[in-house]
Parts: C-alpha cells; structure tokens; sequence
C-alpha cells in the first residue's frame, strides 16, 4: 500500500468513455486529475461514437437527425439525462473529445447536423453520429451501393461475409464475399493478434497476393477490424496501395479491436496531460473528510490510496461495476447513492428477453441535480463536490437508445464544467 | 613439544590436507577455447575488486565498510602480530611488540575487526530473509574470529595487569641494587601502566621519580606506554576491581591458551566451507578480470575456484528474480546461495532423493535473468553453473511440463485422474464462484501473449484461456488440465489484469498446474 499526500483537484472514478472523457476535459481545464478504473466497458466498444439514434423505444423509430431525437426524447423521457445539457455543450464535448483522439492517432468523421449509416458486423445497419476513419469507407460503400468485396477469415469466430452479404443482398446486389486463410497465423483467431500480425508490412503483401484474385469488379474491400492496432490508417493505406481499392474497416464482434485502441489511444493522451491515470485499479473504498476526500484504489501489493477535492463517479453500470443487482435491490457500492429503481425484483423485467420496450432496470440509475451531482433521498447533494457522468445516471436506455458515448461524454463535459464552477 | 608446537603442526596438518581435498574437487574434464588470460587485466582486478573491495562496494556501503573493517584490520594483524617473526622483525629493525606503532596498531587492527563484525552481524540480523539464510558456518565463522579478536584483547589485558609478568620481566631484565627500587618501579607500573599490585604501594613523588628514573633505564626501551594497547589498557582497567582474582586465577595463562586455540581452529578450519574465502575469492576475483557475465565456457579448475570462492553474503539470493517463489514454495534450492551448497553436492555425487528433486525444480525455476552474476562480490559465474544445473536437472529430474507435452490428450487425463492430492495453495479451480462472473468475451485470450506468438494457437496449446475458465465452470477440471495452454502460461497476470469481470484467470492456471504437478509426482512414486 502507498500513499499518494496530493490532494488532487478531481478523483475520476472510472475508465469508459465517460471517466476518459471526464479526465481529458478536466485536464484540459487545468484541474490536478487522478483517474482509476479497470478495463470496464471501453474495450467491448464498436469504436462508433452513438449521439442518438432511437426513439421511443418500444417503437425503435431510428432518427437521422440526433438533435431532433434528443430533443423528443427529453420531452418524452421524464428526466433523460440529455435534459440537462444545452445542444451547444453537447456538441462542443463531442468535438474537445475527438480532437483529442485525432490527436492520438485515431481520426474520427461525421456530419453535424446528422447520424451516419454504418454496417454492423451482422449486416444491419446502424445510426451513429461519428466514426473513425478506418470505417468511413464503408459508410460511402454503403450509401452507393457501390461494388464492394467482404473478406472474412478462416478460423475469426463471429464476423462472417456470408452472413453480412444475405442480410444486405435484396438492397445491396454487389455486395459479394471471399473467405481467406489469414497471413501468418492458422487455426482459432482473435482480432488483437490479428492486428499484431498485420501491422507487419509483409503480411499485408501476403494478404493482398491472396486477395488478388477474388476482387473482381470491387471499387471497396470491407475487412474486419484487425487492420492494426496502433496505427490502423497507415495499414489501410498500404493496403489500398497494393490492392488499387479503396479498404474499410467493420467492427468485430465484441470485444472488437476497436476498444483497445480507443484505450490505447487515451492510455497515451491521458498521462500525457499531467493526469495519474491508475490503470486496470479500482476503487475499494472513500472516506469523506471536510476538506478532501480519500480513495483506496486497487489490491494487494499495487494498492494505494490517493485524496482529492472533488469526485465524477463514472463507474458505469452492471459490467463496469458502478451499479450492483443485489437480491431485492440496486445499489451503488461507493457511495451508496440511492438508486432510482423499479420496485422490487419481479418490476425489473418484462416477460419477454427481448421485450420491444426494454425492461424497466434497465433505466435504473442515480438522478442528479442540473449541476449532475448525485440526490440523496431527501432530493439535497449527497455531497457538494460528487459528480456523476454516463451510463451511471438514471432514465435512460442506452443500448436501445444509441446514446451510450454521446451521453458519456456529454454527461462529463457538464460534470466537469459544474465542478469547475 | 609445547602446546604451541602441537597445536600449531596439527592445525597445519588438517589445514594442508583439507586444501588438497579441496582444490582436488577442482579438476575434471578439460575445457578448450576458455576466454584467455590477461594479466593486466588481472593486476587492475587485484587493486579494484580484491584491494578495495569495489564489487562489495556495488552491493551496500555498510556491508562494505564492515567487510573492509574486518580485511583491513585482520591481514594488519595477521601480518605484523600472528606473522611477526617472520616479517615484521625481518622488516622493521627494533621490532618490540609492546613497543608503538605496533602496541597501538595491534589495538586498532583489533577494534576494527570487532567492528566490522558487528556490522556484518548486524546486517544479517536486521535483514529477515538475510536472516534466514544465515546457516550455522555464517554465526560460526564470525564467532571463531571475534573469539580470536576478543581473547587477544583480553591476554593483553591481562598481562597488562599481571604482577606475575611484571616479576618475570624484571626478573629477566632488571638488575636490583636494593629493594626500595623495586618498590619505586611497581608504583610506577602501577600508577602509570596499569598493573594491579596485591600490595600497597608508596606513591609519593620521591618514589614515583625513582621509579620513572628506573622505568627509562631498563623497561622503556621495550615497553611504550600501555595507553597506547587503547583497548585493552581500557579493559584492564575496567577490570582494576576483579583485578586480584584475574591474577591469581591466572587469567594470563588462560588467556594465552584461549587464543592460541581459537587460533589454531580458525587455521584448521580454513579448507572448509566459507572459512576459506580468504584464499579463493581473491583468487576468482583476479581470475575473473572484473567480468559481471555469464558468457564463455571456464574451464573445471577454474569453474571448481568459482563454487570454492562464495562467501556466503547472501547478496545473490536477495537480489534473485524468482526470490518470490521461494517464499510460496520454500524451496530454498530457488535461491543461488543456497542451490550452490546443492550444487557442489550434486557434482560429488551426494544428492539423493528429495533434495535432488528439490534441486532440480530449484533449478528449473531460474529464469537466467544474470542478476545473481552481475551482483556477486566473489566474482563467480554464476550463470554458467546455472546453465549446467538445469542440464543436470533435465537428466535427474523429470521436468512436468516437458513431461505433459509428451503425453497424449487421453494419457493427460489419465494421468491426471490418478489421485486426489491437492497442491500447497489450492481452492479456486474447484470453486465455481471463481468463474460466475465470466461473460465468455475472450479478452483474456486477446491479451495473451503466449496465444499471440502461436502460429496455430488451438493446435499449439489446445484451448484458450477462456476457453478453459468455461471447462472449470462445468467442472471439467481433469479436461483443462491437460490443456497445453496451462502449461504454456508465463504467469504474466495481463488476462487477470484486463479482465471485465475480475477473473483470476492466470491463478487458476498456475494452480491447474501445481495440481498437476502434485498428482504426477505421486503417480511417479
């Protein structure tokens, strides 16, 4: 056990998109930021960055303009978290957000005023507000329905050209597939390794000879997302070089290669900043003094704790660990904020697994006041300097509502901005 | 023959016939193409490593500066107190023992000897693992030569105050005119030197100036001031109240006899073990021209100085990279100071049974990180032994996880199934608690680096590490055992440190194994 004796401006619990992005802008605020967190949510992610999509839920209605979505639901919605952001500060987070990933090597596009469609690894197609360059491609593919090539390979479970080519041939009719033995590894594969191997240029030459002859008439090669880990834009433009087509990427089934570079990506951008970052370490414990309060953070031999002045609980949910399904409750284990939930566990779910109108539970989570900082049960601050940002936050449906990293981000960009007073 | 004489040829027999049983244990089989020799290089290892102790140095400034203490003081006392027939009164002409610098020199020789072991002593008592690995030739060997230091101290404290010496010498030396002179000279010697007389002693001025007038005459000449002995004129004057029944119990000749004895030992102790250091680290250290490495392939005579010249400074095992798997398994054949001592044993051909075991997975478990070498203040080459002992254990031993790849998918489960025996730490294979919360997201598997650098990673290792937490979770632990995955893991931790759900996913690798491990070796019995 060590001790860290600063007093940090701002403990950041948590390392999705919103403890990143709570870190980044608090940083770039100039605020003294300590973050911890373990692999979490972030590395499941498609890489896509959801603003909003759907809405109501029960109808899945898809929205291309997002801002026109957000502003029903929060009409519809009582107290969606996208309620308490202006559209200006929504749009600001996103864009401090994805400079800051452009910066790091991951380039991010999209319009303004409207969602993208983009191919998901079973064929449907998604609405989401930016996605990363490698992936843009795809989205023109898309939309001309141009001549396109989807190379899956041997022995990667879960991403299948067969499947995406059936799903998409009734509006899609050049769409076509070839299956590859990947260069440099045989039998059961996995995208991280996959990336590894292709970051050396000789297997992409091994690649493209193999590839050679199934590209036909193609004007695009879709890949699945293990073009690179660290540098994915330099690999596709090798690729283009040696196939003369233009390469893009789709996500993987989760966990995809996308998450660990969005990791990546801030691993590198965070310390950068002056932030102790305490990486794959979660907080055990808080003690609230008068002036600071202190965290345990991790176990055993790496443990430590570490004081600040002000907290953004953004924890996440069930898998992030930030909201615990006990027998007859939710609870949040930190701070024991009251969780504003269904009653009692028979109201969590509908009957149905995938009930059209998702299940009450999943729109449990801590309400906040418009500064974002978590209500006891009298509706008073359960404290003056605690602060929650994303999923942790109650009513609303992410999944359903494809509004996972927008309201991650944008819920931060309002938490540190209330902090910062 | 006096005692002296006895002593002295039966310490010197033993001591000759152990060094040839020693150094005859050096020879075996030829090596060619050894690195060659160059004295130049050698000379600067004698002044560095051997004169100033630098690669002690590298170690601790406190274990250096008592290591320095305890040479610097026991050679001064070795060669101009024990050697002083032979050197100093070749060398120094009007050599007198109890004459300055000698009478002082002897004292500070002395007291750093005293000091320095007390350092030493001190390191080994506060370090706990130090303290562990400190064996009965370690205490040993500092109480012989603070037994020898401190009866030396106490002999001249002694003389200095026996009135039997002071009658001898003025017996031998002094011509009396009358009685009254000697009674001026003992109140001198009283007054002045330290002598505890039985009788009462006039000491006025008259009588001491006779006594001083004397004392110039006939002791001066041989006899400095006994202030400058600062130890033990200290201790004898301490010692002024007991005094009387030091000197009637003949506390001199008890003394004399003392130290001579521990003398002797500490001469016929010098083949054995650690004791003769002295000889064989300066020996390894110039042999070895301040070389930190393992490279090259010595030959026996010089490989069989090396295993002779460790001084059992623990310095090796506190600085080993798997020290912590000692702590889990306590095997101390893990630790290079300890699996040297088995080492030599092996080679002659001693070890049987359990502690050859022992010394074989002691073996297997060095990773040749090279900090051991690079650390050793006797120079040895550690490395090089290490290679050998693992070739050694390969042939005596039956490595589990060589043993395991040779085997077939059914013959693993058969031979897994033969017991119920459990490993030193186990509970979390058995326990489905340990794997509830898997999700099956196969980050683990991502993470991996030994999955990464296989070419055909289900054909290499069988199944993926999420693969196997998932047969555990169906209780299919006999399947996963088997799996070329358990036996292929590094034990980096990343799977356990990235995993969403906290799985300790390396954990239950590493005690997949240990069962294994466990269940094979009493098959094997």
């Amino acid at each position: 056990m060590t001790t860290d004796n600063t007093i940090y401006d701002v403990m950041v619990i948590g390392s999705g998109f919103a403890g990143m992005a709570a870190a980044l802008f608090a940083a770039n605020r100039g605020l003294n930021v300590v973050q911890a967190g373990s692999t979490g949510g972030i590395d499941f992610s498609t890489g896509f960055i959801d603003l909003m999509g759907v809405h109501p839920i029960e109808e899945g209605k898809r929205w291309m303009d997002p801002w026109a979505c957000i502003d029903t639901a929060v009409k519809e919605m009582e107290g969606h978290p996208y309620g308490l952001l202006s559209k200006d500060e929504i749009a600001e987070s996103i864009t401090e957000f994805t400079a800051a990933l452009s910066e790091n090597g991951l380039d991010y596009v999209g319009y303004d005023d409207r969602n993208t469609c983009i191919m998901t690894p079973v064929g449907t197609v998604k609405r989401t507000y930016r996605v990363p360059k490698t992936a843009w491609k795809g989205v023109e593919a898309l939309e001309k329905k141009a001549p396109t090539l989807i190379v899956d390979f041997f022995g990667l479970k879960g991403f299948s050209g067969n499947q995406l080519v059936e799903v998409r041939k009734k509006d899609w009719p050049d769409l076509r597939c070839a299956r590859l033995e990947f260069p440099g590894a045989r039998g059961e594969l996995y995208p991280e390794h996959m990336a590894w191997q292709l970051a050396d240029a000789s297997n992409r030459e091994k690649l493209a000879e193999a590839l050679a002859s199934h590209i036909g008439d193609a004007e695009y090669i879709g890949f699945p997302a293990v073009l690179g880990l660290n540098d994915p834009l330099s690999v596709i433009a090798h690729l283009e070089e040696l196939t003369g087509k233009q390469v893009f990427e789709i996500p993987t089934m989760p966990p995809s290669i996308s998450g660990p570079r969005l990791r990546g990506a801030f691993d590198r951008c965070l310390p950068a900043k002056g932030i102790r970052t305490l990486s794959q370490k979660m907080v055990g414990a808080v003690t609230v003094g008068d002036d600071y309060m202190e965290f345990s953070v991790g176990k055993g031999a790496g443990a430590c704790m570490v004081k600040a002045k002000a907290v953004i609980l953004a924890s996440g949910r069930f898998f992030g660990k930030g909201l615990k399904g006990q027998r007859d409750k939710v609870v949040e284990p930190l701070f024991d904020i009251p969780i504003r939930q269904p009653e009692g566990r028979d109201g969590w779910h509908e009957q149905q697994f995938f009930d059209a109108s998702g299940h009450p539970v999943n729109l449990a989570g801590i309400e906040v006041d418009a500064k974002l900082r978590p209500l006891n049960k009298e509706g008073e601050p359960v404290h003056e300097t605690l602060f929650a940002a994303g999923a942790i936050l109650a009513n609303h449906d992410w999944m359903r509502q494809k509004c996972g990293a927008g309201l991650a981000i944008a819920t931060a960009y309002k938490a540190v901005k209330s902090l910062k007073g | 023959m006096t005692f002296f004489d006895l002593g002295l040829v039966l310490a010197s027999v033993i001591c000759v016939a152990g060094l040839v049983w020693r150094v005859s244990k050096w020879c075996g089989r030829p090596v060619r193409n050894s690195a060659p020799f160059s004295p130049l290089k050698g000379m600067q290892a004698f002044v560095v490593d051997v004169l100033l102790l630098a690669r002690t140095g590298r170690q601790s400034p406190l274990r250096w500066i008592g290591h320095t203490l305890i040479f610097v003081g026991f050679m001064g006392l070795l060669l101009f107190h024990a050697l002083d027939d032979q050197i100093t009164s070749n060398f120094f002409f009007g050599y007198e023992s109890t004459l300055d610098p000698w009478q002082f020199l002897r004292n500070l020789f002395g007291l750093m000897v005293l000091v320095g072991l007390g350092i030493m002593t001190y390191r080994r008592v506060a370090n706990k693992k130090l303290r562990e690995l400190t064996r009965f030739q370690d205490w040993f060997a500092f109480l012989l030569v603070g037994g020898i230091i401190l009866s030396g101290f106490f002999l001249e404290a002694t003389k200095i105050m026996s009135p039997r010496v002071f009658d001898r010498m003025v017996y031998e030396y002094l011509v009396v005119e009358d009685g009254s002179d000697l009674t001026a000279l003992k109140a001198v010697w009283a007054d002045k030197y330290g002598v505890v007389f039985t009788e009462r002693l006039p000491m006025n001025e008259e009588t001491l100036a006779r006594g001083m007038e004397l004392d110039e005459e006939s002791c001066m000449d041989c006899h400095s001031n006994t202030s400058s002995s600062f130890v033990s004129r200290t201790m004898a004057t301490a010692l002024t109240p007991i005094g009387p029944a030091l000197n009637r119990s003949q506390a001199t000749e008890v003394f004399w006899y003392l130290h001579l004895l521990l003398c002797f030992v500490g001469l016929a102790a010098l083949p054995f073990g650690k004791f003769l250091h002295p000889l064989t680290t300066p020996a390894n250290l110039i042999v070895r021209q301040g070389r930190r490495d393992g490279e090259g392939e010595t030959p026996s005579v010089r490989k069989g100085l090396g295993l002779d010249a460790c001084t059992r400074c623990g310095e090796c095992s506190l600085h080993c990279s798997v020290a912590p798997a000692f702590s889990v398994m306590g095997n101390s054949d893990i630790l290079p100071s300890e699996k040297l001592i088995s080492f030599k044993k092996y080679q002659q051909g001693e070890l049987f049974g359990d502690a050859l075991t022992a010394f074989a997975d002691g073996s297997r478990t060095c990773t040749e990180c090279l900090r051991c070498t690079d650390i050793c203040s006797a120079g040895i080459n550690l490395q090089e032994l290490w290679m050998e002992a693992k070739q050694a254990a390969q042939v005596q031993r039956v490595d589990m996880n060589m043993a395991v790849r040779q085997l077939t998918p059914k013959g693993r489960i058969q031979t897994f199934e033969c017991s119920d025996c459990k490993p030193d730490i186990y509970g979390l294979a058995d326990n489905k608690e340990s794997y509830q919360g898997c999700v099956q997201c196969t980050t683990c598997t991502s993470v991996c680096p030994v999955v990464a650098v296989c070419e055909d990673a289900s054909a290499d290792l069988d199944l993926m590490p999420q693969q196997i937490m998932n047969l555990l979770r169906m209780g299919m632990k006999e399947e996963a055992m088997g799996a070329r995955m358990v036996w292929s893991c590094t034990t980096c931790y990343k799977c356990q440190e990235h995993c969403p759900q906290n799985i300790r996913v390396a954990d239950v690798l590493y005690e997949l194994r240990n069962t294994a491990a466990v269940r094979m070796r009493k098959g094997n019995q």
